[in-house]
């Protein structure tokens, strides 16, 4: 139950938090924590973490491949959300409105049998530079990989291309799994 | 909650108990600011876990503190080194209400009002939202999925396991890799500033 004699891991305080624990667990440690201030501190500490987290993603500080139902309840949420859906090998023209709260891509893609996925993105207004990110969460079931981006950066930058290789690993070895292309102009004004 | 009381009799909250129960009715302020420094926190503690609204567990914990305060002055509780089952038990009672939909805070808060010490309390500690920002934006992306959809509306590792297409045990390591990191980097900017 605890990390050390007296007090309760960062795990065990955690999976209490997000409710990942059983009934009796909880009530375990409900009590521990009505008597142990140094975990409360911990907790406290866990539970401002998590607040930042949200504030930053809210505020477009953060990006990251999420999920269509994580956008569904964040658009129920009241959240104005503003999403491109592009074909496998798809491109689109595409904004940020002043009122958008969230930016979100959808890249179809077939990926079935992968186990590893990549993706390379590329500004025109970065030449020779390349973004890589590695490993990134999907679900081959839903052939779409959905990903969340940094609103509050795009909102600054000016008319450009970006293209977005997504990449499949195995073996040390990597297939191109799909290429697509926004071309992104500022709101009129901003 | 056995186990509570055995190892809390001879605490600071029980003794500070004893002084309130021994004192005629509000002649122990301190005592009484003193016991809502100890345990208000952590009655607000249990509330945000258990209603998960900070205003909500704002008013658990002053409700809680006054019946505590109150039972104490009167007599009520009669052995005040149990202090801390009855504020456990007083925070189930009044979560298990407001889950019925028994609504009676408003009418509990007004009825002791007078009881309350208010006592200053420093309760969360405050993070720099734009280093926090810096700091996942360093994550592996997997691990920034991960906790950006556990924490942005406290969801499960199963729930977050089900949207990304991970078993909640690897959504499990994953969240403890990420908040291990994430601490680290958000504490080493706090040092250094």
């Amino acid at each position: 139950m605890s990390a050390t004699p007296n007090h309760l891991s960062i795990d065990i305080l955690l999976d209490y938090w997000l409710d990942d624990t059983d009934a009796a667990t909880a009530d375990v440690v409900d009590e521990h924590l009505m008597q142990c201030d140094a975990c409360g501190k911990v907790l406290d500490g866990l539970i401002a973490l998590g607040d930042s987290v949200r504030v930053a993603f809210r505020a477009g500080a953060v990006s990251a491949v999420t999920s269509d139902a994580f956008v569904r309840r964040l658009a129920g949420q009241g959240l104005k959300v503003r999403e491109y859906r592009l074909p496998h090998n798809g491109s689109v023209n595409c904004t940020v409105a002043p009122e958008d709260e969230l930016l979100v891509a959808h890249l179809e893609a077939p990926l079935q049998g992968i186990e590893r996925l990549d993706a390379l993105a590329q500004l025109s207004i970065e030449p020779g530079v390349q973004h890589k990110l590695e490993d990134i969460p999907f679900d081959p079931q839903v052939g779409e990989v959905l990903y969340v981006s940094k609103l509050a950066e795009i909102r600054n930058l000016p008319a450009h291309t970006m293209e977005i290789t997504l990449l499949a690993v195995a073996s040390g070895r990597t297939r191109e799994v799909g290429r697509y292309t926004f071309r992104h102009r500022p709101w009129p004004g901003h | 909650m056995e186990g509570l009381d055995a190892s809390a009799v001879d605490s600071p909250e029980a003794r500070v108990a004893r002084r309130i129960a021994g004192s005629a009715p509000g002649e122990a302020r301190d005592a009484e600011a003193e016991l809502y420094r100890l345990l208000a926190p952590r009655a607000r503690r249990y509330g945000l876990r258990h209603l998960r609204d900070a205003h909500a567990a704002a008013d658990l914990m002053q409700q809680v503190m006054a019946l505590t305060i109150e039972h104490l002055r009167n007599g009520q509780l009669r052995e005040p080194e149990r202090v801390l089952s009855f504020v456990l038990g007083a925070c189930r009672l009044t979560v298990m209400d407001q889950r019925r939909g028994e609504r009676r805070r408003e009418d509990l808060l007004q009825r002791y009002a007078d009881a309350v010490p208010m006592a200053d309390l420093c309760i969360a500690p405050r993070l720099d939202h734009q280093r926090v920002a810096d700091c996942l934006e360093r994550l592996p992306e997997r691990e920034r999925s991960v906790l950006v959809m556990t924490f942005y509306d406290d969801q499960s590792s199963e729930s977050v396991g089900r949207q990304l297409g991970l078993s909640a045990g690897n959504v499990r390591v994953i969240r403890h890799r990420g908040i291990d990191k994430l601490r680290r980097c958000v504490d080493a900017g706090r040092r250094t500033r």
